[in-house]
């Protein structure tokens, strides 16, 4: 958790120097200009547009880590190359750099407060994200004795589900059920997990709606969920709130007792966000 | 306008530049003497302002209409929230009630759809069959693409949107 928390706080930092130099370069070369100009040296007045042409690529990088993209900040280099490219007098060039240096930093807190924080992106192919982490080590404990083939059976079944490989999901989950002699305890709810994930596979992959009758887990089984199934309004709902628990059992088992499958899961991890949060 | 099976709808932003143009040619024509000697090649010219976006219109439409019944063979009725970035190049079917519309105006309509589970963005790169509005019941069928080609959230790129019948509702 620590190590989560530093990568980000890390991250965080990082990207505030970031934007903190997209004003100063844009508006400091152009500055530095003004004086070597005051000072008598006429230099050409287009070379002090590096300062906004590099301005535009911390932006367009602080754009792109993002997964919200801003198609207006990643164009921004290109739009600098248009302006800057021609070679200006003094008056002319000064009004476009500081305009220029203006519409960048308007651009950047655009991008801050419509496009969201960019450490979500940064983090979630290195690490799990809090909520999910919060949500593994509270189910790891129980599922510690799972064998790693169980375990990497629920990996794919996961992987191929969220890829939309919803028949080759349902075979492999069928697989995996057949090779559980033990049907007890913990090993029952895995086991009912990926009941319920081939069953949900089966009918999306022939898009059949909700059948009457369907698979949910057992009240005592509540405890190792991790989206409380009491929640459920109605039976559509209760319906596919036990998919999204059997998924999120899945991938916990497979995260908890296969490490070599690490990164394909952490590949799905924006999915799985979605599964937890929804 | 129908051209063999197709119907083909111009945009209004096309209407405009055409209705801008001609009476552009129309002033200019009355006060100058050398545009008046080039109409012969000038109106030619204006019409085909008109002729190209639905010649476009045209293509675009008859190639979705041959991919309607592929794309219906292969989608998978799915959520909402089941399409994540792992499902790029999926053909997929969504149920969901219209929120949001734009750019109807350009022939590029842009959905916001929504079920219980969630919402999506479904772009379409040509007009649909049917006048879509917000809050009809819609279903659509596309592929799951980025949201900029190779960046950007998952959103669906639409062949087909339709409005989901009340009888059909009841049905289920």
């Amino acid at each position: 958790m620590t190590r989560i928390k530093t990568t980000i706080q890390s991250d965080r930092k990082k990207q505030r120097y970031l934007e903190l130099a997209i004003p100063i370069f844009s508006f400091g070369v152009t500055l530095i200009g003004v004086l070597v100009w005051m000072m008598g040296f006429e230099i050409n007045f287009q070379f002090f547009a590096f300062g906004c042409v590099i301005s535009s690529c911390i932006l367009a990088y602080l754009a792109w880590i993002r997964p919200k993209k801003d198609i207006v900040a990643l164009s921004t280099p290109i739009y600098a190359f248009i302006f800057f490219v021609v070679p200006t007098d003094y008056v002319s060039g000064l009004t476009l750099q500081i305009l220029y240096a203006v519409s960048i930093t308007l651009l950047l807190l655009r991008l801050k407060y419509r496009f969201g924080s960019a450490h979500t992106e940064v983090s979630l192919r290195k690490e799990l994200a809090s909520p999910l982490k919060i949500y593994i080590e509270k189910a790891s404990g129980s599922f510690a004795g799972i064998s790693p083939d169980t375990a990497h059976d629920a990996a794919v079944v996961f992987v191929q589900f969220a890829h939309g490989e919803y028949r080759e999901a349902a075979r492999r989950a069928v697989a995996a059920v057949i090779g559980q002699v033990d049907d007890v305890g913990e090993v029952a709810t895995l086991v009912r997990a990926f009941s319920i994930v081939k069953e949900h596979s089966l009918l999306i992959d022939k898009s059949l709606p909700r059948p009457l009758t369907y698979e949910v887990f057992r009240p005592e089984e509540y405890g190792l969920l991790a989206k409380p199934q009491l929640l459920a309004l109605d039976d559509d709902h209760e319906f596919f709130i036990a998919l999204d628990n059997a998924l999120l059992l899945l991938f916990s088992v497979a995260w908890t007792n296969s490490e070599a499958d690490r990164p394909h899961l952490l590949a799905c991890q924006a999915f799985v966000l979605k599964l937890l949060n929804a | 306008m129908k051209i063999g099976n197709v119907e083909v709808k111009v945009s209004i932003l096309s209407i405009g530049v055409f209705v801008f143009f001609t009476f552009f040619l129309i002033v200019a024509s009355v006060y100058s003497p050398d545009v008046r000697s080039n109409l012969i090649w000038m109106i030619p010219v204006l019409f085909m302002l008109l002729v190209i976006p639905v010649a476009l219109n045209y293509m675009s439409r008859s190639q979705y209409a041959e991919l309607e019944p592929e794309y219906e063979r292969q989608a998978k009725t799915v959520r909402i929230k089941l399409i994540n970035e792992n499902m790029i190049g999926k053909i997929v079917r969504i149920e969901g009630v219209v929120e949001r519309v734009h750019f109807q105006f350009l022939n590029r309509p842009q959905y916001s759809v929504a079920d219980r589970s969630g919402a999506i963005s479904v772009k379409m790169f040509t007009s649909p069959d049917e006048n879509i509005k917000v809050n009809d019941l819609v279903v659509v069928l596309g592929q799951v693409i980025r949201r900029y080609i190779a960046t950007g959230d998952p959103v669906v790129n639409c062949v087909s949107i339709r409005k989901k019948s009340a009888d059909s509702t009841t049905d289920e």
